[in-house]
């Protein structure tokens, strides 16, 4: 049974790519087969992988099934950890979804031959509110949502929420965490009071983290055992408990699953 | 199984670090772990995880199954599921796994076999990654120098090698370090995976024991020398699934055991005019009665097999229901086992193989005057015994009406196994593929809805005489109502064969079929 966790903010900035990249690597390390889509035509995972950011054929061909997705993947230097690379194609993606019929569903169908490869695909999002989103709302079974503890931050969760309503499990949790700042502590106490989805685990704002781009590396390799590596685990470990006392969202495997190839 | 290339032998005495420092000569690497490891690898009995291509060991805590070459469509070496398990198990069913990835990878590969211990390995290994001009590791290199232990706790050493794992979407960079170790380095490449090394010094045979029967035949052969090779074959798979079928390793053991048994039967049946007559009523009636003993064990083996799909056939709310008629299959299995065992235990048993075997291997040398067929070529005599079957078969299938009772059904098919056996065992190696394949596919076609047939009409014969026990037990009324939906169900696929079998008995009996087989064998 796959599943499929797409870190997402309608913001840059927050650790979303952070999170992609060192859940991944948890998961695979974890002994699950594990595939990191890079959907953000930044390429920030796709970096942090030293991999070059380029599918074949380009990302409107991917998204409208004309190339199998099997064809770009590329093994990491973590094993049972692929990823699925960005390429600069990506930018012009919603206008790809546009063109297509039912474009929501079009991720998940890309995805679909997939499953039966890896026990959890995670999806790198770019920073917005389109057709890309609501294609990964469709194909995702749960968002994982970096949220920055500042006076906004109780708004964009409630908006998130509002959007995907009856769509993937939301599961929110604060990256870049400074502990020592009133405002982040007050702030996390009271969205934890306020809503249950969200994880207990918090990623501190570190060195080790900002170091992933200057590495090329994840935090367990850079410091291993250090408060980073330490709260993406406990991280990790909380999002997997959620997820299994949720089960898979209904109807997203068989929509994407059935269709004829566009 | 070749190692896909990706194996390299090191000179013997050469230690790890110098190895690393002469492959550091020549590409760009980076270090890795450097550790003991301990695996120990599993095997069916028939070495269904090689055949796979991929290959199944637990180290430290950990079963995986992992790519062992190309056929798995994965990276050589890579782990494609594993599972949490503290200990090395002695012996594993794929539905004893936690569920999970580990569990469904296996499920299609062994089916209802064990996995059983094949080999047990202890290696040095250092690992080292090939990397590009990104620093990205393109290929991954382990160093390794391994040991066999045996059952014994002999330690055998094996030559060390290097070992070579492709990351995926880097194929040409795997492609020029193996021109670098072929060509620059001129390390020789292995002729076996490291397991299939370890298996050989550990006196193992690669891929397992096979119940596949390929005798080679020539046209012109006689008669018993023919018979007596493919015969001969059948003994060794009897004796190589009886101790298997005694310690209940697994259902298969046990059901290899009945066919090969089945077939031997087939065989003194069609080709009795090459043996003499006395001595092989003696050895049919042994074989026989091996058959007979272990036929009640096999029945219900295949209840419980099976008993998931009788479970689904009845609707969702009384699936549970039936969980007593499992109880009471499951206690019968058991007795039925028991008083198998103590029958191919016994020096009867022992006595009814051996002397078969024995008998078979001086057949040639017996006089021959009451043993017409012996001396002709066994093509001939082959293709009178198909085209012969084949001809009562069309018989028997025409006289069939809607009428008909259900005994008519079970003599074709008793007839049918017959030829099956006649076209498997002699017909393939000696006549045409282009005739025989196709025959033997329309005739299992024709099999398996006469044995749906004969299976459904015995299923219910049996849940009804099972009814007064099942109802003795806790929850056992709710059984009765679901057994009643379940022998329903069953004469309602009864019916449904029955309605399948004119076009299936015309494609196997149709005038085009009927004159090839006479050009064929006749």
């Amino acid at each position: 049974m796959t599943r499929v966790l797409a870190t997402y903010n309608i913001k840059g900035g927050v650790g979303k790519t952070s999170a992609a990249v060192n859940l991944s690597y948890l998961a695979a390390r974890g002994g699950a087969r594990t595939l990191l889509w890079d959907l953000d035509p930044q390429g920030a995972s796709t970096y942090l992988f030293r991999i070059r950011p380029k599918v074949r054929g380009g990302g409107r061909r991917l998204i409208r099934l004309k190339t199998r997705p099997e064809d770009s993947i590329k093994g990491t230097d973590y094993l049972g950890l692929d990823l699925l690379p960005a390429d600069f194609s990506y930018r012009h993606m919603d206008l790809a979804l546009g063109g297509s019929k039912r474009p929501t569903n079009r991720l998940a169908r890309v995805l679909a031959p997939l499953y039966k490869h890896y026990e959890y695909i995670f999806l790198d999002c770019p920073p917005s509110i389109s057709l890309v989103s609501e294609s990964v709302f469709e194909a995702a079974d749960a968002l994982l949502v970096p949220i920055i503890p500042a006076t906004l931050s109780s708004r964009t969760f409630e908006q998130l929420e509002e959007l995907v309503a009856g769509g993937p499990q939301v599961l929110a949790f604060f990256s870049m965490v400074e502990v020592r700042k009133s405002l982040h502590r007050e702030v996390m106490a009271q969205l934890r009071a306020r809503h249950v989805t969200m994880l207990g685990a918090a990623i501190p704002s570190a060195d080790e983290v900002e170091r992933m781009g200057v590495d090329r590396s994840v935090v367990a390799e850079i410091a291993p055992g250090g408060r980073a590596a330490l709260s993406y685990e406990a991280l990790w470990w909380d999002v997997k408990r959620r997820l299994d006392a949720a089960g898979v969202r209904d109807g997203v495997r068989s929509s994407a699953a059935g269709g004829s190839s566009a | 199984m070749a190692p896909d290339a990706h194996d390299y032998l090191l000179p013997g005495r050469v230690t790890l670090e110098d190895a690393g420092e002469l492959l550091g000569g020549r590409l760009e690497l980076r270090e890795g772990e450097t550790r003991s490891a301990e695996r120990r690898f599993y095997d069916t009995f028939d070495g269904l995880v090689r055949a796979a291509g991929v290959e199944a060991s637990w180290e430290a805590g950990r079963l995986s199954l992992t790519g062992a070459g190309s056929a798995s469509g994965a990276g050589s070496g890579e782990v494609l599921a594993a599972a949490e398990l503290a200990e090395p198990p002695g012996r594993l069913l794929a539905h004893e796994l936690p569920p999970g990835p580990l569990r469904d990878r296996l499920k299609p590969v062994i089916d209802v076999r064990a996995l059983l211990p094949l080999v047990h390995l202890e290696s040095e290994v250092r690992e080292l990654g090939v990397v590009n001009a990104e620093d990205k590791l393109v290929v991954r290199l382990a160093l390794e120098r391994p040991a066999v232990i045996t059952r014994s706790g002999r330690r055998i050493a094996l030559r060390p090698r290097v070992r070579l794992f492709g990351v995926r979407g880097y194929d040409e960079e795997l492609a020029e370090v193996r021109d670098a170790l072929d060509d620059d380095l001129g390390l020789p490449r292995a002729e076996h995976t490291v397991l299939d090394e370890a298996v050989l010094r550990a006196g193992g045979v690669l891929g397992g024991v096979s119940s596949k029967i390929d005798v080679d035949l020539s046209a012109g052969e006689r008669s018993d020398v023919a018979a007596a090779a493919v015969l001969g074959r059948l003994v060794e798979v009897i004796e190589a699934n009886l101790p298997g079928t005694i310690a209940d390793v697994d259902a298969e053991f046990l059901h290899d055991f009945r066919v090969a048994v089945r077939r031997s039967r087939a065989l003194q049946r069609e080709l009795k005019r090459v043996f003499p007559p006395a001595q092989l009523a003696f050895h049919r009636g042994e074989l026989r009665w091996l058959q007979q003993v272990s036929g009640p064990a096999r029945d219900l083996d295949v209840y419980v097999l099976d008993f998931d799909e009788f479970r689904a056939s009845v609707p969702e709310q009384f699936q549970a229901d039936l969980d007593p008629l499992l109880a009471v299959l499951r206690g019968r299995r058991l007795t039925a086992r028991r008083e198998m065992v103590r029958e191919l235990r016994s020096d009867r048993a022992r006595d009814a193989i051996t002397s078969w075997g024995t008998f078979l291997a001086r057949l040639e040398s017996l006089p021959e005057e009451d043993r017409p067929d012996a001396a002709r070529p066994i093509a001939e005599v082959a293709g009178e015994r198909i085209s012969k079957v084949y001809r009562g078969m069309v018989r028997m299938g025409r006289a069939i009406d809607a009428s008909t009772p259900p005994e008519a059904y079970h003599e074709l098919r008793k007839k049918g196994k017959e030829l099956r056996y006649l076209l498997e065992l002699l017909g393939a190696p000696l006549f045409p593929g282009e005739v025989v394949k196709p025959m033997v596919r329309s005739l299992k076609s024709l099999q398996d809805v006469l044995g749906r047939h004969q299976d459904r009409e015995v299923q219910v014969a049996t849940l009804c005489s099972l009814a007064e026990e099942v109802s003795a037990l806790p929850g056992g009324a709710a059984a009765l109502m679901a057994m009643g939906l379940l022998v329903d169900r069953l004469l309602i696929d009864e019916r449904a064969a029955r309605g399948e079998f004119a076009a299936t008995f015309h494609e196997f009996a149709g005038r085009e079929q009927r004159k090839l087989v006479k050009e064929t064998f006749s």
